[in-house]
Formats: C-alpha cells, sequence, structure tokens
C-alpha cells in the first residue's frame, strides 16, 4: 500500500474492541464450545482443546467480526481437522508412504497427497462428467456461491448440490483406494 | 457395515458441502450429527481432510478469480459481510503451507486476488499476504523469504545473531525484529515500519528505517531512497479492509484494490494523473468503496464487466 496521511481515522477498526469480542464470546458459549469439541472427536481432551482455542482465537490481530459465534464454532472444527491431519501425517510417514513424506516435518498444513495422487484426482473429477466437474470446479476451486453456479449454468440449486454431492462422493472413494493401496 | 459407513460418508459431505459457505451457521445441528454415532467424527475427518488437499488443485486461468469476493456480496445484500467472512477464513483456515513440499513448487504461495493468507514460519515469525501476491519461502533457510510481486506484512521474531531477510526485486530488507510492510509492484518497491528496526538493503543503501518510517524505492535508482514518514496504525492496513493513501495516483489505488478485495477498478486515460487522498473501507457494498473513491478523485465510477471504470 503507498503512503499514509497522519489524519486519524474517525471510523477506527479497534482491534482490542475485536479481541475482548472473541473472549466474550469464548466464555459465554463455553460449554457449548467444550461439548462441540467433545463429539467432533476430542473426548476427555476438550477442555485442553478449548485452552488452545483460546490462545489460537486471542493471540491473533484481527479485524472485527460481525457474526463472532459461528467464527469461533469455524475455528474450533479447523483446530479438531488441524489435529487430525497431524496425526495423520505422522502416521504416514512412519510408515514411509513417500519418499516425499520422509523429509516433512509433522505439520497440519503439509499436502496429504502427493503430486501423482492429485493428477488422479483431477481425473476422477473430469470423469464424473462435464457438468459435475465444471460445478465442481467453479465451487471448490473459485469458490462460488452455489446459488450464484445454479444461476450461471442454468440448472436448479438442487442440481448444483447433487452433482457437487457425486463429486465428493467420487473422491471419497478416490481416497480410500490411495488409503488401501 | 458398507452401507453404514456410506451413509455416514453421504452426510458428511452434505456437511462439508454447507460449511464452505461462510454464512454457514449450524453448527450446533452438525454436533448433533457427531453425537448420533461417536464413528461420524472420523468419517468427517477424513472427507474433509481430503477436501483440504484439493486446495492445491490449480485454479483455471479464467479471470472468475475476482468474482470470489464480489458474486456472493452482490446476491446476498442482507448477508453482512462477506470480506469479514473472507478475512475470518484466511485467519482462521488458510494458516500455513498448504501447497508446500510434495507439488513442487517448493515453498511458492501465491494468492489470488482478494484472497488473504497468514503463514505461520518455523521460527515463529509470520507473514500475512495479500491478494495477488506471491511469496516464497525455502524450508532450508528459515530466516528468509522473498515477495515476488504484490504486498505482504511481515512479524518477525528477532534473534540476536541470525537476521530475517525479505529479498524484493533486487532489494534485501533485513529486520532487527520487528513488523514491516512490503509492496511489490511493477519495478518499485515500498516499505512501511510498525515495530522495532529494518535495514534497506544493508551492503548499498544501507537506509534504517524505525518505525513509523517508510521508504518508497524505484529499480535502478541511483540515490538511497529517501526516508519518509508513515503513519503507523495504517501500516499493513489492507488486513482490515482500511487502505489510507496520501496523494497517490489512482492506478496505484486501483491496484491494491484487486489485491484486498479482488476489485477491477480500471482507469480512464483522462483520469491517469489524477491522484487520490483519503481513507477507503472496503465496504461489504463495494459500490460504496467505489463511490467514495470517485468522490473522493474527483471522477466518475461507471460498471464495467465484472468491475468498474473511473473517468473524469
Amino acid at each position: 500500500m503507498a503512503f499514509q496521511s497522519k489524519q486519524s481515522m474517525t471510523d477506527s477498526h479497534d482491534r482490542t474492541d475485536a479481541a475482548q469480542g472473541i473472549e466474550g464470546v469464548l466464555l459465554a458459549n463455553r460449554d457449548r464450545i467444550v461439548r462441540f469439541l467433545e463429539v467432533r472427536g476430542a473426548g476427555d481432551g476438550a477442555e485442553d482443546l478449548f485452552q488452545d482455542l483460546w490462545m489460537r482465537l486471542t493471540d491473533r490481530r484481527m479485524g472485527p467480526i460481525a457474526d463472532p459465534l459461528p467464527y469461533v464454532m469455524r475455528a474450533a472444527n479447523n483446530l479438531m481437522l488441524d489435529r487430525y491431519r497431524s496425526a495423520r501425517q505422522r502416521e504416514l510417514r512412519d510408515k514411509a508412504w513417500g519418499e516425499a513424506s520422509a523429509t516433512q516435518s509433522p505439520s497440519s498444513e503439509c499436502a496429504l497427497i502427493s503430486r501423482e495422487q492429485l493428477a488422479l484426482v483431477e481425473s476422477a473429477i473430469a470423469a464424473t462428467g462435464e457438468r459435475p466437474a465444471r460445478i465442481f470446479r467453479r465451487f471448490r476451486v473459485e469458490g462460488i456461491h452455489q446459488r450464484d453456479i445454479a444461476s450461471e449454468m442454468g440448472v436448479s440449486l438442487s442440481t448444483v448440490e447433487a452433482d457437487l454431492r457425486k463429486v465428493y462422493a467420487k473422491l471419497a472413494e478416490i481416497r480410500r483406494q490411495f488409503d488401501a493401496g | 457395515m458398507q452401507v453404514e459407513r456410506t451413509d455416514a460418508e453421504a452426510r458428511a459431505i452434505d456437511w462439508l458441502v454447507r460449511q464452505r459457505d461462510p454464512d454457514f451457521t449450524d453448527w450446533d445441528g452438525f454436533a448433533d450429527w457427531l453425537a448420533e454415532d461417536n464413528a461420524h467424527a472420523a468419517v468427517y475427518d477424513a472427507v474433509a481432510s481430503l477436501d483440504r488437499d484439493l486446495d492445491a488443485l490449480p485454479s483455471a486461468s479464467a479471470p472468475a478469480v475476482t468474482i470470489i469476493t464480489d458474486a456472493p456480496a452482490r446476491h446476498h445484500p442482507s448477508r453482512r459481510r462477506w470480506f469479514g467472512g473472507a478475512m475470518a477464513a484466511a485467519l482462521v483456515g488458510a494458516i500455513g503451507l498448504s501447497s508446500l513440499g510434495l507439488f513442487g513448487d517448493d515453498g511458492r504461495i501465491e494468492t489470488l486476488a482478494g484472497e488473504h493468507r497468514t503463514v505461520e514460519l518455523a521460527d515463529g515469525s509470520k507473514i500475512e499476504i495479500n491478494g495477488a501476491s506471491v511469496v516464497e519461502i525455502d524450508k532450508d533457510r528459515p530466516r528468509f523469504a522473498r515477495l515476488e510481486s504484490g504486498e505482504a506484512m511481515f512479524h518477525v521474531v528477532h534473534r540476536e545473531h541470525d537476521p530475517f531477510v525479505v529479498e524484493t526485486g533486487g532489494a534485501k530488507i533485513v529486520d532487527l525484529g520487528t513488523a514491516f510492510n512490503v509492496v511489490r509492484r511493477d519495478r518499485q518497491t515500498s516499505v512501511a515500519v510498525s515495530e522495532g528496526i529494518v535495514l534497506y538493503n544493508p551492503d548499498r543503501d544501507n537506509v534504517r528505517l524505525v518505525a513509523g518510517k517508510g521508504i518508497e524505492a524505484r529499480d535502478g535508482d541511483r540515490n538511497a531512497p529517501a526516508v519518509q514518514d508513515v503513519d503507523v496504525a495504517n501500516v499493513g492496513g489492507w488486513r482490515s479492509g482500511l487502505l489510507v493513501y496520501n496523494g497517490t495516483p489512482l492506478a496505484v489505488v486501483a491496484e491494491d484494490l484487486k489485491r484486498t478485495a479482488g476489485m477491477q477498478v480500471s482507469i480512464a486515460p483522462d483520469a491517469n494523473d489524477l491522484s487520490f487522498r483519503g481513507a477507503l473501507i472496503i465496504d461489504k457494498n463495494r459500490d460504496r468503496t467505489i463511490a467514495d473513491l470517485a468522490a473522493l478523485s474527483g471522477t466518475k465510477a461507471e460498471r464495467q464487466g465484472d468491475g468498474w471504470i473511473l473517468t473524469r
């Protein structure tokens, strides 16, 4: 960004308020969040993970969040997915499942599938048919809203939903093959 | 057994698809489903984990990327904030090196226009990357990053004898424990420091920048760039959707809007020499942002394709 003037902003984006807002939401919804973490797979570790979530969310500079509870729940869900992926990464590495993985440090962020597998995934998507593949690409890669995809392609919303389910089911099947192989 | 798993998987896929909508709120419903059977969490994790790997799928070269931030807002005027949602997603979900390592382009992180991403490095340093930017990191050189193009805010953990180096264009920015924003645009580098001290090109210009100072350097300049004052509160303002300018060419503002919010703004030739002074808030209603820009720069804004054009 280019250079800034000395003027102070009247519409200030107060990060302190935003952080306090998140803390308030975490406290007010503690039981609900802990219960979510429990059923999401944390079991007895849910209380500890609540602390992790607290650190994750309060440690960060962030702008104001319009709707903080869903934001917190999404963060809790991502925390659990990150944990799953870290565990999976270790597992795959222990199995020496690919030469590339041996050099990777365990991290929830490394991709868990290889370049070759990704190519297989792409051709599996293509094999579901032109419309499902296109809808899936618009939705998952380009981030277009389902309703907008439906209107731009002139199909119903339920068609878009059905196509997305179809492609995801295919991908889940491919994944099982990776795991088995 | 087979049937049960497939059914659970279909439900997991439904949840996943719904959750990709930034406006998804039914987390209690999701929790209820998870509680129905304690195998559900594992089924969901397997599907969601696969889904995250799909981040590595290359996006088509279509200019559709700009729609990512635009289209949902246009169709759901009642929904509070797409930008907030995008920021939230960037903050919560996308921490890290999703396409690192296994996919060849080792350590190359490329963001779409309007996409904000945060990368945490092994030493605890953090890079917040604005949209339409390319940053390269190297796992063998943990105290190094290269801003190939675009904009990023660096939060660097200080180590006494191991300075963090950011390279951009032909320049080196060496930090001494700090936070600073760097923009690399066409043959030009801007640095603005919000905390600590950085050295710009220590072997050549050796310009020392403390908090509240910045430089704008053009490639091939003979002299060291002049140190300018910057407002610390606005350094890296793109992260909160606030862009502040003081006599900046409109083309530069347009470029920032594209990076930060995925907005396509072109400047008619007759408005090319106008400059802009003022603050822009990336409003959920992008037309309002454009209206502010037009009013404050003395231009008229009209829709043009997916974007806008400013004329005098």
